[in-house]
């Protein structure tokens, strides 16, 4: 007897794409989209925050745009990382309570492409999420730089300054407003979530809870501030950094977990400084070799897993 | 070393399976099968016996490869169960299962659809195929969250034959379910037997398992107790059973009679046969055998 899979059986993209855009429409419809309402709550209320001013009063509306950035992407890191740590937390576990798992690992569809579906899933909430809070940010800012700007211009004429002092001052306002330096340090806002998804992914193929996994990812996180510093120091001042030893051990500790100080370039695209593009492609290979390194860890531990 | 046919054709073949646990809290590991083996043949209807915790749920997920067995092995229709592609032709339904409530009916089965690899006109056939098959044309759209359990289940077998696969699992398919859902369930089961399509399920509920299984096993503590077709092992060999309608009071008396004056036969009882509780009650609620 022939069955219909006989006819077409599938292949491992087409499983992941279902499976993700299935995660993604799961995720939306627990209305994860509100949090936008508050996005651009903030996105319009930062050009309003009144920030300490040591400087002439030139320099008033570029910090209303540095303020606009800094929150907005703040605002963006903040719930990138929330999201994906507890929509990546909430689903494998979810699956297995309500035990939807074995009904689709009872299908023809293998484990790593399960996983990979949910983690593209949740990667494309993050995404769609980023976009749209980009277009308000940028939409925002682009109105702001534009009254600024005519602001400066129109000091500048009455105060008749040279040329060059006008060109200059246009010149600040256009980098502090929207550039395609800002639209990179929303991508790598996105690469540092997408990192906190992957390893999320991991810590819930082994954990026994949502709140575990939420738990040690969000401290993985905060290590991924400071691993740097401590490894500098471990290195620089303690006696196990001389030897073979402590270089391997640190290398491994980089090898395992993120150093999210790479990331800092995004608070000198706030200040108005722009990003290199290979600034940009080494942050892109560091979020790739993390992501893939987590999923493949997550798989040899899903595999084996038993429901 | 060559395989025998019969080997081959086999839907289910378990050999020898061997499952432990392991605790937390106990040395020793907890052994939930103990050397089980079951042989199931395309077209049969399977039942697997037994009170709970005794091994039927883990003998059904060893199958399906989401347990792996200690020791002994497990195939479908020949294929390793523990290799992906042996999961093409089988559909399984678990013990209460909860589908993703945001979804409605139809889309829930487009989803497995597309799993197993289906698309298009094919895929939207078979969804609808499946919706008039399990009676839930009319719940096509309606999300899941407000299905019924017994719709629940019927959804859930739905799922499980979205890819026509010749063999089906089906843990404890009717349970939570009202004697009218029940009812329904056993009756695809049966229409599933009539299509050719090889049922493996546990249950508790014994009189149901007898009205469909042609063949059954009993399981108690990890270990196959008994095995065999049913009709083999619930007759009475010593026993013959004759049905009178409208028989008089004086035939009675004649048979009574004529089986006392028979050297070697006695008669054993006599009375009136009684209809199931579960008949009486689809009967009275106008969900008989005609519908």
């Amino acid at each position: 007897m022939s069955t219909l899979t006989e006819k077409s059986k599938g292949s491992h993209v087409g499983r992941i794409w279902v499976i993700a855009r299935h995660a993604f429409t799961q995720l939306v419809r627990m209305k994860v989209f509100y949090f936008l309402a508050v996005f651009a709550v903030i996105a319009i209320a930062s050009n309003f925050f009144d920030l300490p001013q040591h400087e002439g009063p030139e320099s008033v509306g570029i910090n209303v745009l540095r303020s606009i950035k800094s929150w907005s992407l703040g605002t963006m890191t903040l719930f990138s990382v929330v999201m994906s740590i507890v929509a990546t937390a909430l689903l494998l576990p979810k699956d297995v309570e309500d035990r939807t798992l074995y009904t689709i690992l009872a299908k023809p569809v293998p484990r790593l492409d399960y996983l990979a579906g949910k983690l593209l899933g949740v990667l494309l909430l993050v995404l769609v999420s980023l976009a749209l809070m980009d277009v308000l940010m940028t939409a925002v800012l682009q109105i702001r730089a534009s009254i600024v700007l005519a602001q400066q211009l129109e000091m500048a004429h009455a105060l008749s300054w040279q040329q060059d002092a006008i060109d200059s001052v246009r010149m600040e306002t256009a980098a502090n407003g929207p550039s395609w330096s800002l639209q990179g340090a929303v991508f790598a806002v996105f690469l540092r979530a997408s990192i906190m998804a992957s390893l999320a992914l991991l810590i819930s193929t082994f954990s026994t809870s949502t709140l575990f996994t939420t738990i040690v990812s969000f401290l993985v996180y905060f290590i991924g501030h400071f691993q740097a510093d401590a490894r500098d120091a471990f290195l620089q001042h303690g006696q196990a950094g001389q030897g073979a030893a402590g270089r391997f051990f640190t290398l491994l500790l980089s090898l395992v977990f993120p150093d999210f100080q790479n990331f800092n370039v995004i608070d000198a695209v706030i200040e108005g400084q722009s990003m290199p593009l290979l600034i940009l492609g080494k942050l892109t290979l560091i979020g790739l070799y993390y992501a893939f390194f987590y999923t493949i860890a997550s798989w040899f531990i899903f595999a084996k897993k038993e429901f | 070393m060559s395989v025998p046919m019969a080997e081959t054709n086999a839907a289910v073949e378990i050999k020898d399976l061997v499952k432990d646990f392991k605790t937390s809290f106990r040395k020793e590991a907890l052994r939930a099968v103990d050397g089980v083996s079951i042989r199931i043949m395309p077209g049969e209807v399977y039942g697997l016996i037994g009170p709970n915790g005794s091994g039927k749920s883990t003998t059904m997920k060893a199958l399906l490869g989401l347990v792996a067995p200690t020791s002994g092995n497990c195939a479908i229709f020949g294929k390793d169960s523990l290799k992906v592609d042996s999961r093409n032709d089988v559909g399984f339904l678990p013990e209460n299962p909860y589908f993703y409530k945001h979804l409605s009916g139809a889309e829930t089965l487009r989803f497995y659809g597309k799993l197993c690899g289906l698309k298009g006109k094919m895929l939207e056939g078979r969804v609808s195929e499946l919706l008039a098959l399990v009676d839930l044309e009319s719940a096509r759209d309606r999300r899941l969250g407000g299905y019924s359990k017994g719709m629940l289940q019927r959804i859930g077998l739905a799922q499980a034959l979205v890819q026509e696969p010749r063999l089906v699992i089906l843990d404890e398919p009717t349970a939570g379910v009202d004697p009218i859902g029940s009812r329904q369930i056993r009756d695809l089961i049966l229409k599933l037997r009539e299509r050719g399509i090889t049922v493996f399920l546990c249950s508790h509920l014994l009189e149901q398992v007898q009205e469909v299984c042609d063949h059954v096993g009993i399981i108690f503590r990890g270990k196959m107790v008994k095995e065999g077709r049913l009709e083999d092992l619930i007759a009475i060999e010593d026993q013959t059973e004759i049905v009178l309608k409208d028989a008089s009071p004086e035939l009675i008396s004649q048979i009574t009679a004529l089986v006392g004056a028979t050297a070697g036969a006695s008669l054993v009882r006599t009375g009136k046969p009684r209809t199931t509780l579960e008949r009486l009650f689809l009967r009275e609620t106008n969900q008989g055998d005609d519908r």
